[in-house]
């Protein structure tokens, strides 16, 4: 069966400027109805880009480099495995969020939505357009501009805040000045034009001056650094332009966009590889740079996401966080796949593999946590954490959601962040026998993801749990429509299931990277012998090192440690209930203002002082 | 037959992590001139608890704590090797998973602190998270220390390190650092600062009793066991016999010897405020991580 991969790819992109056409006309009136059109055209353009994901992953279909001429324009697309992996979060995630809109936006009743409706769709348009075009120039600049611009005005929403119009400008200035870093960087090329595909450039790099490539590879990198959030580019920017955005926005933003970043800085270091005799790629270097990066944003974006008392300024910083170790696996995988030893190029693709799982289940999870704080912020009116607390009475199924959405972005077993986080630390930590920086790289991000748990644990416990605010003596708040609760059920579902059960994710990303386009990476994915060394297990991931047999280097089985934690919940109810005592509700004596006084409450400015006075100087301080 | 090996884990951990807080408790009590309770007080406490009346708060993430905490650390014990016998379930975890398996027992001691709604509990729970925080990286790097030399995380591979390859300048390094850090992991004077009775009222505990409390009670207690065997069983294996039911004895033994460390060393010094025991947190880290850079270079 051959599906008509750019047919269908052009389909979408029609249904969705459709969309950014029709919406808006509609809204003006008929707030809901926009809504609902927007999704249902979202919804539809899905459909389409997720069967041309299925078919370029799971069926192979190959797929080459093809021009489209538009007038004078010849553009070059290219829709491989690795695309289509990123095509399908994108998608997915965008009917998510466009679900949640429908009700979400129509809160704001002092701003029109159709602007709102027309930029959503432009926006969606636009990152499947970046992940498609097959060149840096001409096509490039068209998709990043559709994606910047359209996401310059939803962030722009409530643009009678002063704030957030500072916020937004900041936001365009530096995606543009991203953009010129990239753009500009072909041109460093020697013999490369306007609209040469990705592939051309490539061979011309080849003939270029290695100084120049060093230029070339680096202002790529802090292109796509940008908009990746990498240290310390992304803290310019990240945090205003997530915390004011529309919490649907947000998730989009922090759960897909920033992805485009990665997808970029992956696509340069493992697929523009110039190959033959007398070219210097330093795959050795490169990798330590990017690993090195990647370390120290993982460590300073959540440093400083656990000093945050603003919900979502403390999910955005927590996002330049969960990249970092996105950024310090590819860099790991580069540094391993540059080394000698069989053992190291087989971990190199343990932590790539890790890296992408970590794409997905950030994007899961993180969207899932800013529809939280937008249900929370809906409700109650507020982000602030000191004004927050004791909704888990009031909102119980957004607390149970944002409960199991925290124990999977900290990284506890069985949820979702277990299993790439575990993938990524336990490699790099092995790799550390023979690179001895990674070992203290793989250190630092297993201490990150402590800090990070304490993140959501103040998060969590300030929103839902906590007691001194006005509403648990009125009792005037409601639960969330229907309509805002089903994708955070939907996307909880996911993180469970994704925690659970790894192993499929990690087949289906081996296949991504085995029917990508032509690469160092995927030949090696397609020779390495998987079923000897990694995976041996059946629900879980395990792997071994060649030469040493039968010796299990690492494993997880995240369905064991479920099955292990239940009985033993178990035994603990069973040993709870021995001494059959009775049990009686009584309130908390807060010395007779139990619900009143708000001084009862402990200020965020007090949670974990003495570890954010210790770390002061990774900077993103709360001012008093 | 593996299974068994598991059931004799729950069970010697259930028997004997109670005793060894009564050998601390009497000890503290010798070396402080008091007359201190008898040795086997805690299971008494433990009884009486859980017959008492159990106050809960109007929430379930509060009734939910203390049940997780006990099932995480119960987990935990499944996946360790007492006696130097892998079980069954140790070829489907690594030493990564174990530390993430302590972290969700910390986890619902937070959880449980923040849904009582007290201040004081709050407060525990800052500084119960900080201390976490701060001492995993050591009970990490002592693994790794291991891990980077046998090339695998593998529970047994790992904790047998010692035993397989030896003395080295890093593991005596690592083992040292393991002791200083050992009263932080087990909560004990001078690092008892989240609980903290005299200042504030066994913080994340305090609006907690009855059978609730008991199940706090006994897991602090099979964690400060856990630590104290996994010094046993990293550290000090040249006593291993082969025999299975010899082997645990020695170990129990050794053990009593650590708490006995323990008790002294608590008994002896006071309280340390938070913001102290990070800058000392912080110098075990980067002694711990100097610790795995020579066992890297095989030192």
């Amino acid at each position: 069966m051959n599906t008509d991969i750019y047919g269908n790819l052009f389909t979408a992109m029609a249904i969705l400027a459709a969309s950014a056409v029709v919406s808006p006309i509609v809204a003006g009136t008929k707030r809901k109805m926009a809504g609902w059109i927007n999704f249902i055209m979202v919804t539809i353009a899905a459909i389409f880009l997720l069967h041309i994901s299925y078919a370029v992953i799971f069926k192979a279909v190959p797929q080459g480099s093809t021009i489209i001429n538009l007038g004078p324009l010849g553009i070059y697309f290219l829709v491989d495995s690795f695309s289509a992996f990123f095509i399908a979060i994108v998608s997915f995630m965008a009917v998510m969020s466009s679900f949640y809109s429908i009700e979400y936006m129509d809160h704001y009743h002092d701003y029109s939505l159709s602007g709102f409706y027309f930029n959503l769709p432009v926006f969606i348009l636009g990152m499947i357009a970046l992940l498609t075009v097959d060149d840096l120039t001409t096509g490039f600049t068209i998709a990043w501009q559709l994606m910047t611009i359209a996401s310059y005005f939803l962030i722009k929403f409530e643009f009678r805040e002063k704030n957030v119009v500072y916020g937004a400008n900041k936001y365009l200035v530096l995606m543009e000045l991203a953009w010129a870093l990239i753009v500009g960087s072909t041109f460093l090329v020697s013999g490369s034009s306007m609209g040469d595909s990705l592939h051309l450039i490539t061979e011309n790099l080849g003939h270029t001056s290695p100084v120049m490539m060093y230029a070339v590879y680096g202002l790529i990198l802090i292109g796509f650094g940008f908009k990746a959030g990498m240290f310390p580019f992304g803290q310019l920017w990240l945090p205003d332009a997530h915390s004011i955005a529309p919490s649907p926005i947000s998730a989009l933003l922090s759960g897909v966009m920033l992805k485009t970043g990665i997808y970029g800085i992956m696509r340069t270091f493992f697929w523009m590889i110039p190959h033959g005799e007398g070219v210097h790629f330093n795959g050795f270097l490169w990798g330590t740079i990017i690993a090195s990066f990647g370390v120290v944003t993982l460590f300073v974006g959540t440093v400083q996401s656990m000093k945050q008392s603003d919900s979502k300024r403390l999910l955005a910083y927590s996002s330049i966080g969960q990249l970092g170790y996105i950024i310090f696996a590819i860099g790991a995988s580069l540094v391993l796949f540059n080394s000698e030893s069989q053992y190291m190029k087989l971990l190199a693709l343990v932590v790539i593999i890790g890296a992408l799982y970590h794409v997905i289940n950030h994007a899961v999870f993180k969207g899932l946590l800013f529809l939280v704080s937008g249900s929370v912020l809906y409700t109650t009116g507020t982000k602030d954490l000191n004004k927050l607390g004791g909704l888990i009475n009031f909102m119980p199924v957004t607390a149970i959601v944002a409960g199991i959405a925290s124990l999977s972005i900290a990284g506890v077993p069985p949820f979702s962040g277990f299993a790439s986080k575990w993938t990524i630390i336990s490699s790099t930590v092995l790799a550390g026998s023979e690179v001895m920086f990674l070992v203290i790289f793989g250190i630092i991000a297993l201490f990150t993801s402590a800090v990070t748990l304490s993140c959501y644990v103040k998060f969590f416990g300030m929103t839902f749990t906590s007691t001194g605010t006005e509403w648990t003596v009125k009792k005037d708040i409601k639960e969330v429509p229907f309509m805002m609760l089903a994708p955070k059920v939907v996307l909880t579902a996911l993180c469970i299931i994704q925690g659970l059960l790894p192993f499929v994710y990690y087949n289906v990303i081996i296949d991504v990277f085995r029917n990508s386009s032509i690469s160092t990476l995927t030949s090696a994915f397609r020779h390495a012998e998987f079923n000897n060394h990694i995976f041996s297990s059946m629900n879980g991931i395990s792997f071994t090192v060649p030469g040493m047999a039968g010796a299990v280097s690492s494993a997880a089985v995240p369905v064991v440690i479920l099955i292990v934690v239940s009985l033993a919940f178990v035994l603990a109810k069973l040993f709870k209930n021995s001494g059959g005592s009775e049990e009686r509700e009584a309130p908390t004596w807060l010395c007779g203002y139990a619900e009143l006084n708000n001084l009862n409450r402990y200020p965020d400015r007090s949670m974990f002082a003495s570890l954010k006075g210790f770390f002061w100087w990774t900077g993103g301080n709360v001012k008093k | 037959m593996d299974i068994v090996y598991i059931v004799v884990n729950i069970v010697i951990f259930l028997a004997f992590a109670p005793l060894f807080e009564g050998i601390v408790r009497k000890l503290t009590a010798k070396v402080q001139s008091r007359q201190g309770p008898p040795i086997i007080q805690p299971y008494y406490d433990i009884i009486k608890l859980l017959g008492k009346e159990n106050f809960i708060v109007d929430n379930w993430a509060f009734t939910l704590a203390p049940l997780m905490s006990f099932a995480a650390i119960i987990s935990v014990i499944c996946f360790v090797p007492l006696g130097y016998k892998a079980n069954f379930l140790t070829q489907y975890a690594d030493v990564i998973t174990i530390i993430y398996l302590l972290t969700l027992g910390g986890v619902s001691i937070l959880l449980g602190a923040l849904s009582s709604k007290n201040t004081f509990a709050m407060m525990g729970a800052s500084r119960e998270m900080v201390t976490m925080i701060m001492v995993e990286p050591v009970l990490a790097m002592t693994f790794f220390v291991g891990a980077v030399k046998v090339k695998s995380l593998g529970i047994d591979s790992t904790i047998f390190s010692v035993m397989n390859t030896g003395y080295s300048w890093a593991v005596v390094l690592m083992m040292a650092l393991y002791l200083m850090a050992l009263q932080a992991f087990v909560g004990k004077q001078p690092f008892d600062i989240a609980e903290a009775e005299q200042e504030i009222l066994e913080g994340p505990f305090i609006e907690y009793s009855g059978p609730n409390y008991a199940l706090f009670k006994y897991s602090m207690m099979l964690k400060q066991m856990f630590y104290a065997s996994l010094f046993v069983m990293v550290f000090v294996p040249f006593l291993y016999t082969g025999v299975y039911a010899l082997d645990i004895v020695i170990q129990l033994c050794e053990i009593a010897l650590v708490y006995v460390l323990i008790a002294l060393v608590g008994a002896t010094n006071p309280r340390l405020r938070i913001d102290q025991a990070v800058k000392y947190y912080a110098v075990l880290i980067v002694l711990a991580l100097s610790a795995v850079g020579l066992s890297v270079y095989g030192i």
